[in-house]
């Protein structure tokens, strides 16, 4: 039987499927949520953080939604891709594109930007669908083989047409609000709250699809494709699914890196970036929501760290050595394998022990 | 008691004098200025020599009090050639407050160019892409442009070829800044300049070249102008050696003269392709060490000061590193000359009024920097060196290319 008490639930106790899909278990978990929420949009009334906090932050969430995409295709669905950062060129290339043609001061560009994030995302869900094209008849290598083959030909593309600007910076314009345009000041806190509410949306959207037929489906492919097959589902269109699906929280986090940047340049869209999604995936915890979440903001952190490191290292150590060089790469890899072998449901799990713990305390986990 | 409150004044004394001491030593003002280039990771090879050119030119600044009580701090942030993090640097030092700004690759300049023009803020790359002062105020190039140099290499061939058109081939990079300069050599071309260009090879990291150089000898190519860094033009050089196809002299019948723009050559390159950088025609704006003179004994001792390798000491990277910091330097000299206060606003001013007679003359360069609100590049001056027994050495008198004038 579900708990009598919503507020005080210690353990789950579902009667129905109805139940185990709720998004919040208990009363308490949708109030901690909702204070969340609070504090993440209260916080910059009462603390003042630098631009290039406010910056390393709205990185951490637009890594988030891209990271909404990657888990769904591979924590979820059981996929590999490694093309991951040039879905979100997509995005990002159709905004800088429109912007490219029709003015980067356009209306539309200033104006109706909602509009151009969301046509960036069915962009990136077209390519996604495309390129999972090829989940129909590959699996495991072979498909890794061909996102890995979309991201050298969209590096390709962008690198080489006149229409992209051959990789060289497209601007976008400032954006307007209610209150005008926004200003150079206001510019990494007005994106703060318009990626936090689509971090939120983009959330809530995903634990929902997860709740339909569509998401479980997705899962079901992953454990057993064919006895997924057996059960009437289509293990190959559900992968293609899964691709468009993360096409489009790419090209959403694309879209919104364009207007964050001002911009879409080639080198935020490369093989090495689509690693370091793969990694906060990894990192975060395949397969989970709350992992989307502390993935990349694990391994952002981490970057910023490991740079003060090397800043140090660089400072002491002969450069000959050119250690420093190598401090980034190596510890980002050390990570990833660290992860594998002793934590590979990532941080999300810790964050699950963690939740249990408070559960049932005082009693003993 | 009389004993007791002599001693208690001695501690407030005290005190107060500890207090007093640290604004006495700096009683001068503190000027702000920042450096975001790629010391690790791609192209480190030459941000690293260049950030310790810089470092030491203001320490240089501030050690023999060349702006008096006054001080220059830069900061230097390591980028590793990402534009992501450059943007994070340069927002941290705005919040610092800095007056003057130096930054590094071509990406990442034209990333920020808005941010430059919309804080009005000074910016020195050390890329010479032309497209980075395109529409833009507030960027500066130290030297002629990419394209400038590449146009006055054809120029070089065209006065130096014996007999008909010259065939060239072009060797560049993959990205804007190795395809800009070909576009202008096509225009130098429409404009009348005298050069047939066969070809344009952007390279890959192929460790083999031979097919290419093959492919350029049955076309008849005579001369290879390359736009790229040094490793795969000594890729293409050793290559050339291993055919036996390196001209021994310049314009050497049946064979190839290899020819590049500042961030093809340099002590490096030699280091990389060893016997086969003989004959490799290198231009920039800057001095090299093994060239004796002023420039050259300044940068030696600049770096012997401050106990810098002799890798570091000879290269021109540092050279360029010194000469961002010379002109930073300079324009804030002049603005406290004049009793102005030292700001970007009047740092901005003193750029745009160094020409005519107010040209800035550093010795690490082979020409004046001159810059006015039409003129973003600030040393138009080039200097071809060629590579003799291991050693650059100078070839004719410094020049101005004539061709990078007409199609502007």
């Amino acid at each position: 039987m579900m708990s009598a008490n919503r507020w005080m639930a210690t353990g789950n106790y579902f009667t129905t499927y109805r139940q185990e899909q709720r998004i919040f278990a208990t009363h308490v978990d949708r109030l901690i949520f909702a204070l969340f929420l609070v504090v993440l949009f209260s916080w910059p009334y009462f603390i003042e953080l630098s631009t290039k906090y406010m910056l390393v932050i709205d990185n951490i969430l637009i890594a988030v939604i891209a990271v909404y995409g990657l888990n769904l295709i591979t924590g979820f669905a059981g996929q590999i891709s490694v093309g991951h950062a040039a879905f979100m060129g997509v995005g990002a290339y159709t905004v800088a594109s429109v912007a490219g043609v029709i003015g980067d001061r356009h209306v539309l560009i200033t104006h109706a930007w909602p509009l151009m994030i969301l046509l960036s995302g069915f962009m990136g869900a077209a390519m996604g669908l495309i390129v999972g094209l090829p989940a129909l008849r590959l699996r495991h290598l072979y498909l890794l083989m061909a996102t890995l083959s979309f991201q050298l030909i969209f590096q390709w593309v962008i690198g080489s047409m006149e229409f992209f600007n051959q990789g060289q910076f497209m601007y976008v314009g400032r954006v307007h609000w209610f209150s005008g345009q926004v200003s150079r000041s206001q510019h990494y806190m007005f994106w703060y709250y318009a990626l936090l509410v689509t971090v939120v949306v983009c959330g809530l959207g995903f634990r929902n699809i997860l709740r339909t037929r569509y998401g479980r489906s997705l899962v079901a492919v992953r454990d057993n494709d064919r006895a997924a097959d057996a059960m009437g589902m289509h293990p190959g269109f559900t992968k293609v699914f899964a691709f468009g699906l993360a096409g489009f929280f790419a090209g959403i986090a694309g879209a919104l890196q364009a207007y964050l940047n001002r911009g879409a340049g080639f080198e935020t869209f490369t093989l090495h970036e689509s690693i370091q999604y793969l990694a906060m995936t990894i990192v975060g915890g395949l397969g989970q929501l709350t992992g989307c979440i502390f993935g990349p903001a694990a391994i952002r952190l981490l970057d910023l760290q490991v740079e003060s490191l090397a800043r140090w290292a660089g400072e002491i150590l002969p450069s000959s050595l050119d250690l420093a060089t190598g401090l980034r790469p190596l510890s980002f890899g050390l990570v990833i394998v660290l992860f594998l072998i002793f934590e590979p449901r990532g941080i999300a799990n810790w964050w699950r022990i963690m939740r249990s713990y408070v559960k049932l305390w005082p009693f003993r986990y | 008691m009389k004993t007791k409150k002599i001693s208690i004044w001695m501690i407030v004394a005290a005190v107060a004098l500890m207090l007093a001491a640290p604004g006495s030593s700096t009683a001068g003002e503190v000027y702000k200025t920042a450096l975001s280039l790629a010391i690790t990771g791609p192209t480190s090879d030459a941000g690293n020599p260049y950030s310790k050119g810089a470092e030491d030119y203001f320490r240089y600044v501030n050690d023999m009090k060349l702006l008096g009580d006054d001080t220059i701090e830069c900061t230097i942030r390591d980028d590793k050639y990402e534009t992501a993090i450059t943007k994070r640097n340069f927002e941290e030092f705005l919040d610092m407050g800095i007056v003057f700004y130096l930054n590094y690759s071509t990406g990442s300049t034209l990333a920020l160019k808005r941010d430059f023009d919309e804080v009005k803020m000074p910016t020195l790359p050390a890329s010479f892409h032309a497209g980075n002062i395109e529409g833009s105020d507030y960027i500066f190039l130290p030297i002629a442009s990419y394209s400038a140099q590449n146009i006055g290499l054809a120029e070089y061939v065209v006065d130096h070829h014996e007999g008909g058109t010259p065939k060239v081939a072009m060797y560049v990079h993959p990205s804007a800044f190795g395809r800009e300069p070909v576009k202008d050599i096509e225009k130098a071309i429409e404009a009348g300049l005298d050069i047939e260009l066969v070809e344009t090879v952007e390279h890959g990291q192929d460790l083999d070249v031979t097919a290419m150089i093959q492919r350029w000898r049955s076309k008849g190519v005579a001369y290879v102008i390359s736009q790229t860094v040094q490793s795969p033009v000594a890729t293409m050089l050793k290559g050339a050696k291993n055919m036996d196809l390196v001209a021994k002299h310049f314009g050497e019948k049946g064979k190839m003269t290899f020819l590049g723009a500042h961030y093809t050559g340099g002590n490096d390159l030699i280091a990389l392709a060893g016997d086969a950088a003989e004959n490799f025609f290198w231009t920039t704006s800057y001095i090299v060490t093994s060239e004796p003179g002023a420039g050259a004994e300044a940068q030696l001792a600049l770096a012997q000061r401050y106990g810098r390798d002799e890798k570091t000491a000879n290269s021109h990277n540092y050279a360029n590193g010194i000469m961002v910091a010379q002109v930073t330097t300079e324009v804030i000299r002049r603005a406290k000359a004049k009793g102005k206060p030292v700001n970007k606003e009047n740092l901005y001013q003193e750029l745009l009024e160094m020409n005519g007679m107010n040209a800035f003359y550093p010795v690490t360069t082979v020409g004046p920097v001159t810059y006015s609100k039409d003129d973003h590049q600030g040393v138009d001056t080039l200097q071809l060196y060629v590579v003799d027994d291991g050693e650059f050495r100078a070839e004719g008198k410094p020049f101005i290319s004539e061709y990078a004038e007409k199609i502007k």
